[in-house]
């Protein structure tokens, strides 16, 4: 397990062209949708628009980087998000008052860690369904959160760190910054160290990861303590840039998170992916709405579009690997 | 956490463990009796039943395809757009016209979902993240986003009024959804095969079943339940909204696994599912009762179901309940390695 590479050495000549209409259909999607972007509207090729898609990819591009690990491991999907999210939010505004901003984020992002530890452990190391564990411990995270706070809507009273995180650092929007690092963190801990590969190994044959003395549960355990940590950051963020938060802010985030890893060609069955992938999902789901909504369709009715676009996204995935399998 | 072991390995702890729906069902309508004064009477007991019954119905469909081991997030929006379908077309149907019509759209909806999971075999948790995602799209498409209302209220009143002193309409369909479920389950060549099924599906598949046929039959049957739900919610309160069923997935799920259905698939009873539909019952009305604040109950909803998966959990992996049958077959961990 030295090479970083997920192709098997057996890999055919089918497969490798596979591969290749696999890789390349993302950025020609990507490129088609700017194309037909500029056509159906003058605005969309504008520095400013562009701008807000990036903006608009930050927050849930923060969870996505969680998400993908999630993925990769084969632990199906961390339904806990939109908890963490909320918890994040909630926390970061609420505790304002008593600790200060910088302390209340921390506790935030603190909270939603501590309770991403717990999925982790009961999924990774008791080995529960992922989907009814994190659903489970959702449910009960958003309630304390709640519960906390009193059930309101909390509002925050630090315009300064506002203005921050909504302003430009080098010509660059703070927050967009922020996801940048951490994405390309995300990146290079999956491509460049040995944790990486555990989480290809662990997800792409666990029985041979296993025989491999690669710790399992840990690896399993770890994806889902990062995405929790990662929403928590992410909803701290989200909390302090609009200064206010309700209980169900997160409320869809892991809807929109499995979205852009799926539409990125990330399999659910793990072992396979990359973060460029997932990112190239997300900025295609972002530009793709950007359109949609320029040209005045409802957000609500994008779901039309959206829908059918994972459902073809996934098809095509599956109809690649079984030409190219070995089956 | 050696002797911890121990413990779960006396056959008595077993059993409480096999059967804690039956346990957690008596503590907390033991808890609800004491906390709401008159839930004995039939009218409260009538009452707090007609309104689990949505949630009952989508937990009966839902209950199939857990035990294939499959997922069916889209519940909640077939429930909407069966509800709104039965409401929009009265005009042109009738009011009998437009039920039928609503509990069709919940069929195609289910079909829909079985095409997606076996002809083109998408994972089912993508699956119907997809058509859960389309289908609310689709409700909000075709009424602007604003709740309509239908020409007779009266009409919708059946659905939800005690019938001659006893439970409501939809009580009944869910009770009987429950006994025919629990019969087929029980008593049938094909309700087996559907516990093989979901057990394994590569071997059932071996062994002649036609494995795609039962996990297309069971998005299908989820589908038809949740097109029941949502035209007799739509009924009952003269509303078809595109914003129905929006939490109801996750509460059903939540439902069928207190019942002791296995994510994993193959395990799990129509029994079962009702009881954890009525534990989830009890557990409302008590807290509404109370007044709670409804975030509680997601605490108090939540830990159960964490502390019943747990058990479940322990209680497989002690060496006694290795023996069982179901413990001897590949886990879906290993089934679903690649092939080499």
């Amino acid at each position: 397990m030295t090479s970083t590479s997920t192709v098997p050495p057996r890999a055919t000549d089918e497969k490798r062209a596979n591969k290749l209409l696999g890789g390349v259909a993302l950025p020609v999607g990507i490129l088609g949708l700017l194309i037909v972007g500029s056509l159906l509207s003058e605005q969309f090729l504008t520095t400013r628009n562009l701008t807000n898609v990036v903006i608009n990819m930050s927050i849930v591009g923060i969870i996505v980087v969680g998400m993908t690990f999630v993925f990769i491991v084969r632990g199906l999907a961390d339904l806990s998000v939109p908890a963490m999210v909320g918890i994040g939010a909630l926390l970061a505004l609420g505790l304002q008052p008593a600790l200060g901003s910088v302390l209340a984020a921390l506790v935030g992002v603190l909270a939603a860690s501590l309770a991403g530890l717990i999925n982790g452990l009961l999924i990774g190391y008791a080995r529960l369904n992922p989907v009814i564990t994190t659903l489970a411990t959702g449910t009960i995270v958003l309630g304390v959160a709640q519960a906390a706070v009193g059930g309101v809507i909390v509002y925050g009273n630090d315009p300064e760190l506002q203005a921050f995180l909504t302003g430009r650092l080098i010509g660059v929007p703070v927050i967009v910054l922020i996801f940048l690092a951490v994405a390309l963190g995300g990146h290079l801990l999956l491509s460049r160290t040995t944790f990486g590969r555990w989480v290809y190994a662990t997800g792409s044959n666990p029985e041979a990861a296993r025989a491999s003395a690669i710790p399992l549960q840990f690896t399993k355990g770890a994806a889902f303590w990062m995405t929790a940590t990662l929403s928590g950051f992410s909803g701290v963020l989200l909390g302090l840039t609009l200064q206010t938060a309700r209980p169900g802010v997160g409320a869809g985030y892991e809807f929109d998170a499995i979205t852009a890893v799926v539409v990125g060609g990330v399999s659910l069955l793990g072992g396979f992916g990359s973060m460029p992938r997932a990112l190239g999902g997300l900025l295609l789901v972002t530009l793709l709405s950007n359109i949609m909504v320029l040209n005045g369709i409802p957000t609500e009715s994008q779901g039309l579009v959206m829908g059918s676009l994972i459902a073809a996204a996934v098809a095509l995935d599956v109809y690649l690997r079984r030409r190219g399998g070995a089956s | 956490m050696k002797s911890l072991r121990k413990v779960f390995e006396v056959p008595a702890v077993l059993t409480l463990i096999h059967y804690r729906v039956v346990l957690i069902l008596v503590a907390t309508v033991l808890l609800s009796v004491s906390f709401v004064p008159g839930l004995t009477e039939f009218r409260t007991l009538s009452l707090s039943l007609d309104r689990a019954a949505t949630l009952g119905l989508v937990a009966v469909g839902l209950t199939v395809v857990l035990l294939l081991g499959k997922l069916d997030l889209s519940v909640g929006s077939i429930l909407a757009l069966s509800g709104i379908a039965a409401i929009a077309l009265q005009p042109q149907l009738g009011q009998f016209g437009a039920a039928a019509a609503g509990v069709l759209v919940g069929l195609l909806a289910g079909i829909l979902n079985g095409f997606l999971v076996v002809v083109l075999q998408i994972n089912s948790l993508v699956a119907t993240l997809a058509s859960m995602i389309f289908l609310r799209a689709l409700c909000h498409f075709l009424t602007d986003s604003n709740p309509i209302s239908g020409n007779d209220p009266l009409f919708g009143l059946a659905v939800s009024r005690a019938l001659g002193g006893s439970f409501s309409l939809r009580t009944f369909i869910f009770l009987l959804a429950i006994i025919l479920l629990f019969l087929w389950l029980t008593y049938t060549v094909s309700g087996r095969h559907t516990y093989a099924v979901g057990s394994n599906e590569d071997a059932a598949t071996a062994s002649g079943i036609r494995s795609g046929a039962y996990v297309f039959g069971a998005f299908v049957f989820s589908g038809l339940m949740s097109g029941i739900a949502g035209v007799m919610q739509s009924l009952a309160t003269n509303t078809g909204s595109p914003v129905f069923g929006s939490t109801i997935a996750l509460t059903a799920i939540a439902a069928v696994v207190i019942g002791g259905t296995r994510l994993e698939g193959g395990r799990g009873s129509a029994l079962g599912t009702l009881g954890g539909v009525l534990v989830l019952a009890a557990i409302t009305t008590t807290l509404e009762y109370e007044s709670v604040a409804s975030y509680y109950q997601n605490i108090v909803t939540g830990t159960i179901l964490l502390i019943l998966i747990l058990l479940d959990r322990i209680a497989s992996d002690s060496p006694r309940s290795a023996l069982s049958l179901s413990s001897l077959l590949p886990t879906r961990a290993q089934k679903r390695s690649p092939a080499p």
